[in-house]
C-alpha cells in the first residue's frame, strides 16, 4: 500500500497565462493534507488552480505536484486518485442519477458490479432518495450538486476538489452539503480543497486558508493561525440582560456594539477569552454561545485584497 | 441523524486498465445508441436481411446435392427445369472455385453495399450521442476530471460508432456468411468463400474505420444536436445527389461524396466486374444474364476512381480529426 505523501499540493512558480492574461502568476505553495479552502474574489484564478492541478488546463510554465505525482506527467494516475466537482453542471444527458455514478466510477477504473454498488452507497451518502432513478435533466439545482459530490467520491478519491460546492443552493441545502463536505476530511480522512468566495462556507469547514487574487497566493496558513492574529474580539450570544453585560464591558472600556442578530459584539483586546468568560461569571450570566474573532477570515481577506490592489 | 453516518466506505480494490475503461465509454454510447427506437429497429432490419442471406446462400449450396429438397422442388416445379438443374449441379460440384468464389463475392459485394446506407442511416441517428451531447452538456470536464485522457474519450466514442456499424452492417453481413457457408452441405464451402469474407472484412473495417471518425467530426461540429443530425444527412444526400450530376460534368465533384468513395474501395477490393466477367464465360445460365450488363456499367464497375477517392477520404480524414481535436476539449 503506497504511503499517503506528508504534502498533498505542491507547486513551483507556477504560471497560467490566457493570452496577455495571466490567471496564475508564480504560484508557489506547500499544502498538507486537510480542508482546505481557496478563496478570492471572482476571477481570482481559484478555479485555474484547481484545473491546472487536474490537467483540464495545460500548465503554462512551472511545476506542480498533487498526490506527491508531477502533474503533466502522471495524468491518468492522478485522476484515480482525485475527485472534482466543477463548479458549472456538467452531467451527461439522459442518464439516470445511479447509472450517471455508477459510469463515473467505471471511468475511474472499478468493476461494474463494484461501481453500481459504491455508486448506491454514495448517492445514499449524499442523501439521495428515489430521486436517482430519475433523469438528471429533471433534478432540481441542489440534487445536481449532491449528484456533483456523489460522483466526485465514488472512487473514494484520497482528494477531492469542490469548486463553488454552495452555488445555486437555498440556506438549508448549504448546510447539508457543507456538513457533508466536512465529514469528508474529519470523519473519512479525504482531503477536500473547496474553492469558494463565501467566507461564510470556508470558515466552517476548512482548517487550512489560502487566499488568491490577481493569479497569486496572498496568504496561506491554518485557520487557527488566522484567527489568532485577530484575537481580541468575540461574539457573545445571551438569552436576555443584553445591556447589562454592554455596560459591564464599557465599564472595563471594551468597546461594545449589539448586532443586528441579537449577538454582541465585545472587544476585549486580550489573547485569550479569560477575561470575557470572568467578566461573564461576574455578571452570573450564562452565555449560549461565544464565538472567538468572528470576522477574523473577513477582514484576513479584505486586509490581502487591499494590499494586493495596492502593490498592484 | 446524519445522513452519511456508516454509509461512507473506503474502497480497497484493484482498478481496472485502461482498456476496459475505455470499453465503458464505448458500451456506455452503445447503450445509448440502442435507446433510440429507430436505430434498435434498424438493427432488427439488419438481422433479419442476415438471416435471409443465410437463406439465400443455403438454397445455393443445396443445389450442389442432387436429392436435396430444393433440387426435387425446382424438379417438381417444372418437369423441364431436372435437366437444367442436373447441369448446373454437375457444373457446381466441377467448379466449385469459380461457383462458389465467384457467387459469393458477388453475393456480398452487393450486401456490403446495399446495407451500407442503413449504417450511414444508424449513424446519423446517433450522431448527439457521439460528441454532440457531452459538448452541450460540459460532460467533457467530467470525462478529463476521471482517469482517462481525452484520446481514451475519443477513442470510445471512435469505438461506439465502429459498435454501431457492426451492430447494422458488418455483423449481419459477417454472421451471414458464417451461417451460409454453415448450412452448406460442404465443408468446402468455406474454404472456397475465403475470398468473399476477406473482401468483407477488407472492406467493412476501412470503411467502418472513416465512416466512425468522419462520424466523430460531424457530431463535434455543434454542440446543437438538430445541427449535427441535419449536417450529417444533409452531406450524405448532397452527395447522392451531386454523384451522377457530377459523372456527367465534373467528376471530380463525385469525390465529394463520402458514399461514393466508399463505394470506390469497395470496387476496388471486392473486384466485382472481374468476378462478372469470370460469371459471363463459365457460369451457365446467369453468364448469359449477366452479358446483359451494359459496357458503360462494366467499365465502371471493372475502373474503379480509387485514386480520387482514397485521396478525398484521407482529406476529409484530416478535416474531421482536426474539428475533433479543435472541439473537444475540457475547456
Amino acid at each position: 500500500m503506497e504511503m499517503p505523501p506528508s504534502l498533498i499540493i505542491e507547486t513551483k512558480s507556477l504560471c497560467k497565462i490566457f493570452g496577455k492574461q495571466r490567471a496564475l502568476d508564480g504560484v508557489n505553495l506547500q499544502v498538507p493534507p486537510g480542508a482546505i479552502g481557496l478563496l478570492g474574489p471572482n476571477g481570482a484564478g481559484k478555479s485555474t488552480f484547481m484545473k491546472c492541478l487536474l490537467q483540464l488546463q495545460p500548465i503554462s510554465s512551472g511545476s506542480a505536484k498533487l498526490l506527491g505525482r508531477e502533474v503533466g506527467r502522471e495524468g491518468r494516475e492522478i485522476r484515480k486518485r482525485v475527485g472534482y466537482t466543477p463548479e458549472q453542471d456538467c452531467h451527461i444527458p439522459g442518464m439516470v442519477g445511479c447509472e450517471y455514478v455508477t459510469y463515473c466510477a467505471q471511468l475511474c477504473g472499478l468493476p461494474f458490479q463494484v461501481a453500481r454498488q459504491r455508486a448506491h452507497e454514495m448517492l445514499d451518502f449524499v442523501g439521495m432518495g428515489q430521486e436517482r432513478y430519475r433523469k438528471i435533466d429533471t433534478y432540481s439545482t441542489g440534487m445536481k450538486q449532491r449528484l456533483k459530490l456523489a460522483q466526485a467520491i465514488v472512487h473514494d478519491p484520497e482528494i477531492v476538489f469542490l469548486d463553488e460546492p454552495t452555488n445555486g443552493l437555498d440556506p438549508k441545502g448549504q448546510a447539508q452539503i457543507l456538513e457533508l463536505v466536512q465529514s469528508l476530511w474529519r470523519t473519512f480522512g479525504i482531503t477536500v480543497v473547496v474553492s469558494s468566495h463565501l467566507l461564510h462556507d470556508v470558515d466552517r469547514i476548512c482548517e487550512q486558508i489560502i487566499i488568491i487574487a490577481r493569479g497569486r497566493v496572498l496568504v496561506h496558513d491554518s485557520l487557527e493561525n488566522l484567527k489568532a492574529r485577530k484575537r481580541g474580539a468575540a461574539e457573545v450570544v445571551v438569552a436576555d440582560r443584553h445591556e447589562e453585560l454592554r455596560l459591564a464591558c464599557e465599564r472595563r472600556q471594551w468597546a461594545c456594539e449589539l448586532l443586528p442578530n441579537g449577538h454582541l459584539k465585545v472587544e476585549h483586546k486580550a489573547t485569550s477569552l479569560n477575561p470575557l468568560i470572568s467578566l461573564l461569571h461576574d455578571l452570573k450570566l450564562a452565555p449560549l454561545e461565544i464565538i472567538p474573532s468572528p470576522n477574523a477570515l473577513e477582514e484576513t481577506f479584505v486586509q490581502a485584497l487591499e494590499i494586493s490592489h495596492a502593490t498592484a | 441523524m446524519p445522513l452519511h453516518d456508516a454509509t461512507y466506505k473506503h474502497w480497497t480494490g484493484v482498478h481496472l486498465g485502461l482498456w476496459r475503461r475505455r470499453l465503458a465509454i464505448a458500451m456506455n454510447g452503445l447503450t445509448a445508441c440502442l435507446e433510440n427506437k429507430l436505430i434498435r429497429h434498424l438493427t432488427v432490419v439488419c438481422w433479419t436481411v442476415a438471416i435471409i442471406m443465410s437463406a439465400v446462400l443455403f438454397m445455393v449450396g443445396q443445389l450442389l446435392v442432387a436429392d436435396s429438397l430444393i433440387v426435387q422442388w425446382v424438379e417438381n416445379l417444372n418437369p423441364e427445369l431436372q435437366t437444367f438443374a442436373r447441369m448446373l449441379t454437375s457444373w457446381l460440384e466441377q467448379h466449385p472455385e469459380i461457383s462458389v468464389r465467384t457467387t459469393q463475392n458477388v453475393h456480398f459485394y452487393y450486401c456490403s453495399i446495399y446495407m451500407l446506407p442503413v449504417s450511414i442511416f444508424a449513424l446519423g441517428m446517433a450522431m448527439p450521442l457521439l460528441v454532440t451531447r457531452d459538448l452541450a452538456s460540459n460532460a467533457i470536464i467530467i470525462y478529463s476530471s476521471k482517469a482517462v485522457s481525452r484520446g481514451d474519450y475519443l477513442f470510445g466514442k471512435f469505438s461506439t460508432a465502429c459498435g454501431l456499424i457492426i451492430l447494422t452492417w458488418l455483423g449481419p453481413v459477417c454472421a451471414a456468411w458464417f451461417v451460409g457457408n454453415l448450412l452448406a452441405p460442404d465443408w468446402r464451402f468455406f474454404w472456397h468463400s475465403r475470398a468473399a469474407l476477406g473482401h468483407v472484412l477488407v472492406y467493412g473495417l476501412s470503411s467502418m474505420g472513416i465512416l466512425a471518425v468522419l462520424a466523430l467530426g460531424i457530431s463535434a461540429i455543434s454542440s446543437k444536436e438538430k445541427s449535427t443530425i441535419a449536417f450529417w444527412f444533409i452531406w450524405w444526400i448532397l452527395g447522392g445527389v451531386l454523384t451522377p450530376i457530377a459523372t456527367q460534368t465534373k467528376p471530380w465533384l463525385r469525390h465529394l461524396s463520402f458514399s461514393f468513395n466508399l463505394d470506390q474501395i469497395a470496387l476496388a477490393v471486392f473486384r466485382v466486374g472481374d468476378d462478372i466477367k469470370i460469371a459471363q464465360d463459365n457460369i451457365p445460365i446467369l453468364g448469359d444474364m449477366l452479358r446483359q450488363i451494359s459496357s458503360k456499367t462494366m467499365e465502371g464497375l471493372s475502373t474503379p476512381a480509387i485514386g480520387g477517392a482514397l485521396v478525398a477520404l484521407a482529406v476529409m480524414l484530416v478535416v474531421a480529426a482536426c474539428i475533433v481535436v479543435t472541439r473537444v476539449k475540457p475547456e
